[in-house]
């Protein structure tokens, strides 16, 4: 760990709706994730989990407060730093949803790829990351394959293939390893463990899995609608 | 990078093709309607331009015989030969009869009889496709291709029979009839031809039987070289108590006053069916776009820019465009000659077609786009 910042928040609010029909989110949550850290997010179904994340990740616009994404001020209280949000996203974190989300018309090795490729990146080296993840995860015999055609683990360990191929320093993973099996969750949460402590990356991961939690170094709950963090030390990969 | 539109177009190539393929029917059908449109405006200067006279003299205070009825003694074109600027002549009859054709079907043609030894013969050689214009004074007829019948077959008329010696391809009357050919004394005896009954009763009653059988609906003329046809008929009009007009005076009858309400009827129909199906090719690809929110807000979640997604989407319009004009044409030319009239497919007409409906598709797909993009993105995918 290093003391850079991952990702900070400072009193974010998030209200849908008004009048009648308004949902109070979060009011004035705050948390911080440094760079080589490893947070688990746990906090029961409505709590707004998803839609924390989906701030982070410049999907959803926030009420109120301030996000840090790395020393980026992204969001402002009431504006994002910049209009293309998308850029942050592509560029700087790596989202493995709750569905996969692959392109339907693209087979897994493009889906992985084609961020790279919007990135800049030239054509070699998008594959040969992309196949490096697609061996890590075991399905690169899959890689012409149409996300159809797989099941629904196969389906999700090519999302978070994808998730990593552009080599972001902050990765947001809403209950990744829901559609796997414990083997699989297992490998797949130490995987990111190593790569935060290899690369240096900042992850917020959320779960129900109480049989993961000894990876991360922080757990952080949703409790009045404000974020409590407690830290812990993670079982080291070695 | 990677082509999204080819592999969204790949992925689902089938119905895309259906799809191209029901929007290329559509736009056949209205290349075919613009044709049918194009094809009245044609059919109804066949027989000027077959002619090729240059002035048309007809009854006085008359517009000729395509508009209204018109006789003029034959020898007239003798008299009008006197004009110095005036070089060749020619007497014509036009009248409608019914044929039975070998199918034995009773078919309305448009008949005209020519002078087969004069200057001027009507048969435009290129429409020869079999056998020969007519060469004796009497009892032999030059027939359209599409009245079926063959060469040296018998047709009865009136009283006699006439032998086929001759067929032509696409000659038609203004209103779109196969057009026969008789000599010029068949034809003057085929319109004034009464039957035995009438002539018995007409000499118990003292009347004058012999018909004058010398009238003839027009008499054409060419003019000499340099002379102006404007002058020339101005000239006629003058002396001769005779309606004269221009080939091209003709050509605005014919356009204007004999086809007119046909023309028009059809041709606001073509404008509306070019309308409707705009917005319905709009609204299909506009659907189409729609129908492709879910995937664009996935595209949007991981991260790519909207010029990436509208260029996507616009390519795929543009390809659906292309194909969809490729079958329509392949449809409108498959089907065309399948019409009873004239059909007149012009590239000009396909080609303005398409600018609009791609004009038209690009803008609805965008409209699509700019809605998909606009879509709150957690609300397209549940959350
Ligand atoms: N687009 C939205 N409009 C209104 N309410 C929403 C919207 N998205 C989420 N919510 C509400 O916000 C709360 C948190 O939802 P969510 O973040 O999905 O919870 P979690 O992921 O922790 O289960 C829920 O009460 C949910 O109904
Ligand atoms: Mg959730």
């Amino acid at each position: 760990m290093t003391n850079e910042v991952g990702i900070k928040v400072e009193n974010l609010t998030k209200i849908f709706g008004s009048g009648e029909s308004e949902v109070r989110v979060l009011e004035n949550a705050s948390l911080e994730v440094k760079k080589g850290e490893f947070a688990a997010l746990v906090a029961p179904s409505g709590a707004g989990k998803t839609t924390l994340l989906m701030m982070l990740g410049c999907v959803i616009e926030p009420t109120a407060g301030k996000i840090w994404l790395g020393d980026e001020l992204v969001w402002d209280e009431d504006r994002w730093s910049t209009p293309d949000t998308r850029r942050i996203r592509r560029e700087k974190i790596g989202f493995i949803f709750q569905a996969h989300y692959l392109i339907p018309f693209l087979n897994i090795v493009e889906n992985v790829k084609l961020i790279p490729l919007v990135n800049g990146w030239p054509d070699e080296k998008a594959e040969k990351k992309a196949m490096e993840l697609l061996e890590y995860f075991d399905i690169a015999d899959k890689r012409n394959a149409m996300p159809s055609q797989l099941s629904g683990g196969q389906n999700q360990r090519a999302a978070i293939a994808r998730a990593l191929s552009n080599e972001p320093k902050i990765i947001l993973a809403d209950e990744p390893t829901a559609a796997l099996d414990m083997e699989r969750a297992v490998s797949v949460v130490k995987m990111l463990r190593r790569i935060v402590e290899e690369q240096n990356v900042a992850i917020i991961m959320v779960t129900h899995d109480d049989r993961l939690l000894p990876y991360c170094d922080k757990i952080l709950s949703i409790e009045n609608r404000k974020v409590v963090t407690t830290t812990q030390s993670a079982h080291l990969i070695v | 990078m990677i082509n999204l539109a080819y592999k969204d177009i790949a992925h689902s190539y089938l119905k895309f093709i259906v799809t191209a393929m029901g929007v290329g029917m559509l736009l056949g059908i209205v290349l075919i309607m613009i044709g049918v449109y194009r094809g009245m405006v044609i059919d109804a200067q066949v027989l000027l331009d077959d002619i090729g006279a240059d002035l048309w003299v007809v009854q006085e205070n008359t517009l000729g015989p395509f508009a209204e009825s018109s006789r003029v003694h034959e020898d007239l074109k003798n008299t009008l030969r006197v004009n110095p600027e005036i070089d060749k002549t020619a007497a014509l009859a036009f009248l409608n009869l019914q044929i039975k054709t070998p199918d034995g079907i009773m078919k309305r043609v448009y008949s005209v009889g020519y002078d087969p030894h004069g200057d001027l013969p009507a048969i435009n050689p290129e429409r020869l496709v079999a056998g020969r214009s007519i060469e004796k004074s009497h009892y032999e007829i030059v027939v359209s291709q599409k009245l079926g019948f063959r060469l040296q077959d018998k047709i009865r008329l009136g009283r006699n029979i006439y032998t086929v010696v001759g067929i032509t391809k696409g000659a038609v009357s203004s209103g779109g009839d196969p057009v026969i050919y008789v000599s010029l004394k068949d034809a003057q005896e085929l319109q004034f031809l009464y039957s035995n009954a009438r002539i018995r009763n007409d000499r118990a009653r003292g009347l004058k039987v012999d018909a004058d059988n010398h009238l003839v609906n027009a008499v054409v003329a060419t003019v000499v070289k340099g002379s102006d046809p404007d002058a020339v008929a101005e000239n006629i009009r003058r002396w001769k108590h005779l309606s004269a007009f221009t080939v091209s005076d003709e050509r605005n009858i014919l356009t204007k006053n004999v086809i007119e309400t046909a023309s028009k009827q059809i041709g606001m129909f073509t404008v509306i069916l070019v309308g409707v199906s705009t917005i319905i090719i709009a609204l299909i690809i506009y659907t189409m776009t729609l129908e492709k929110i879910k995937e664009i807000s996935i595209m949007k979640l991981v991260g790519l820019p909207n010029m990436t997604i509208t260029k996507m989407i616009a390519q795929e319009t543009v390809t659906l465009g292309v194909l969809a004009f490729i079958f329509g044409n392949l449809f409108a030319h498959a089907i065309w000659d399948k019409f009873p009239k004239r059909v007149v497919l012009e590239m000009d007409d396909a080609w303005a077609l398409f600018s609009i409906i791609l004009v038209a598709s690009v803008l609805a797909s965008l409209f699509g786009v700019y809605k998909a993009i606009k879509a709150d993105p957690s609300a397209a995918i549940g959350g």
